[in-house]
């Protein structure tokens, strides 16, 4: 019982100390930025490890972030091995294809009016379908290795891209737009200096949007069929054969994984729209 | 009014004190008939007549029996014995209480115009295996042959194969894990004639693993009521096991009846009963301690990656079955 008594000791401790620095002078400072939600953070991590430890929880069920910590440090091979092949091969590689992919048709779809009413629909219908119904067919089509965890990404990222950057390409005022035509800019002219730069807040917040969706289609992919290893692989396997302290560690890369990706696309976007109202500080 | 309801609640009371004990059996895959001998003594009353109340929780692709047993979920399981004891390794103490499967049924097909003829062809070859406890026979039987298992010319490449046989027909690999009462079938179903197929028997092979075994956790079997109403459950299972083994037929169409997801077929589940028949011919549902030792030292050669690392000690216990049936 003293785990759990301890725990809602640093519970009530941690959260006095947040309480009293969100209110407090520095609150504006970076380092307290920082510091406020990582406390909390901590916080979550001591109540698990002391419930866990307090009530004695299987470690088949739920292991303690102290167990999870020591099996990802001792199996830190394996874990890049799967990072490698889920991350690096398979989400990465469907990002990119799929943001330039959806990002071409946004500018073909922009560019006619016979598009915007054929492909918009088709766009919206691929978004529509349900991923652990086609990631079995794209299995089958492209093998069990990374090829068909990039294509089932590929689907999944294309359609928010697509929307955000149809969307940003018609962002500009009708003032601008003629200005341009005052100048006598071409299409591609207009195109280039006007209307992309207006679209970029757009096109990163689709961006923003599939980082973790292509994290969550490329491990959930592995569902269905993998070579032997990738994250998604662990994670199904890893409960069949109770490591579920695995599995967490799994959980944990994931996640970093993806808070990794979302933030340097954000960092990107911060050096690339600094014109826009949202960045400006 | 007051009267009533004292009665009702007395009635109650008095229903509660008679009512027959609670058994959550948790099966290993989804309602079929490699099940029936469970379903056969529900729908006959065996249950009933030994005053049990079974619930049968059918299981599926993301259900790990071992993981619903140490929930609290279930009462017993039915699981794989390598399974079952890597479980053990990891701390969550399973007991074997019973054995009504006597053979494996596990093998892996292969396309015969590979030319495979032997384990030693394998190389080279990519072979589909399931996971979630049941890889563990393959890994064993490579390591006993002497096959790494990562690739390469000299290896075989490992697919985690889903439960269908897809792989194989669209060859995306050379052999597959098929149970002789399920896949297989399927794989015949798809068109393809038996002859263009070979299969290799884990039984015939030597690396043979015990099968739907009855497990519980080591903690409950401290208590004699527990071990009382484990007894009287695992006589009522094999009274339906050899009923269904004696009318497949019947026991076939009793599973059907009892798959509320309408999924499985007639014939489908008929001849799934005729081959589940085969690999419980021959256990009274006593663990032979043969056949246990087989288990064991086939998972403990596991070469560089052992399914188990250390004999395991009261994996097993006869002191039910020696109750059940004698």
């Amino acid at each position: 019982m003293s785990w759990l008594i301890g725990a809602l000791i640093f519970w009530a401790l941690a959260w006095g100390a947040n309480i009293w620095l969100a209110n407090g002078r520095f609150r504006a400072s970076l380092s307290v930025r920082i510091f406020v939600p990582v406390l909390f953070g901590i916080t979550i991590l001591v109540l698990w490890e002391g419930v866990v430890r307090a009530f004695e929880v299987s470690p088949v069920i739920l292991p303690a972030p102290t167990q999870v910590a020591e099996t990802f440090a001792a199996s830190t091979d394996l874990l890049w091995q799967d990072f490698e092949q889920t991350v690096l091969k398979g989400a990465l590689r469907g990002y990119v294809i799929g943001a330039l992919a959806a990002f071409l048709t946004a500018v073909a779809i922009d560019r006619s009016a016979f598009l915007t009413r054929g492909l918009l629909p088709i766009g919206n219908f691929v978004a529509a379908l349900p991923i652990v119904g086609i990631a079995p067919i794209l299995v089958s089509w492209f093998g069990f290795d990374w090829q068909s965890k990039a294509a089932v990404v590929v689907v999944m990222v294309f359609f928010p891209i697509l929307v955000n950057a149809v969307q940003g390409l018609r962002e500009t005022d009708a003032q601008a737009r003629d200005l341009m035509r005052t100048y006598a800019a071409g299409y591609t002219q207009s195109l280039i200096k006007l209307r992309l730069p207006a679209a970029l807040p757009f096109v990163f917040n689709g961006l923003k949007i599939a980082a973790t969706l292509a994290l969550i289609g490329a491990i959930v992919a592995e569902y269905f069929g993998s070579p032997t290893r990738g994250m998604g692989f662990r994670i199904s396997t890893g409960v069949g054969s109770l490591s579920i302290d695995l599995v967490w560690a799994e959980i944990a890369v994931a996640a970093m994984a993806g808070s990794a990706l979302y933030g340097a696309i954000a960092l990107i976007e911060k050096r690339v729209t600094f014109w826009h109202p949202s960045q400006r500080t | 009014m007051k009267t009533t309801l004292a009665a009702s609640a007395l009635a109650l009371m008095a229903g509660g004190a008679m009512a027959a004990d609670e058994v959550r059996l948790q099966l290993q895959w989804v309602t079929q008939a490699q099940f029936a001998g469970y379903y056969v003594a529900l729908e006959n009353g065996y249950y009933d007549a030994a005053d049990l109340d079974v619930t049968i929780l059918p299981g599926g692709p993301d259900i790990a029996p071992p993981q619903v047993l140490a929930g609290g979920g279930a009462d017993a399981m039915l699981n794989w014995m390598p399974s079952a004891l890597a479980a053990r390794e990891r701390g969550l103490p399973v007991v074997n209480i019973a054995q009504p499967f006597k053979s494996s049924g596990l093998m892996l097909t292969c396309w015969k115009d590979t030319g495979i003829t032997g384990p030693q062809d394998f190389k080279g070859r990519t072979i589909g295996v399931w996971f979630f406890g049941n890889e563990y026979p393959f890994l064993s039987w490579m390591s006993q042959e002497g096959i790494p298992t990562d690739g390469g010319e000299d290896g075989v490449t490992v697919l985690k194969q889903g439960f269908n046989v897809d792989p194989l027909l669209q060859r995306q690999a050379d052999c597959i894990s098929t149970m002789t009462y399920n896949e297989y079938w399927q794989v015949i179903d798809a068109g393809v004639s038996p002859d263009e197929l070979v299969t290799f028997r884990y039984e015939e092979q030597g690396v043979a693993t015990l099968e739907d075994g009855i497990y519980v956790l080591e903690e409950n079997l401290e208590d004699p009521a527990f071990v009382d109403k484990m007894t009287r459950f695992v006589a009522a299972s094999m009274e339906g096991w050899k009923w269904a083994e004696a009318n497949p037929e019947e026991a076939a169409m009793i599973v059907l009846d009892y798959d509320q997801t309408g999924a499985q077929t007639e014939q489908h589940q008929l001849r799934m009963m005729g081959e589940v028949a085969k690999l419980t011919a021959g256990s009274n549902g006593a663990l032979d301690p043969a056949d246990y030792q087989r288990t064991v030292d086939t998972l403990l050669a596991g070469g560089s990656d052992p399914v188990i690392t250390a004999a395991p000690e009261g994996a097993w216990t006869s002191v039910i079955t020696d109750a059940a049936l004698n």
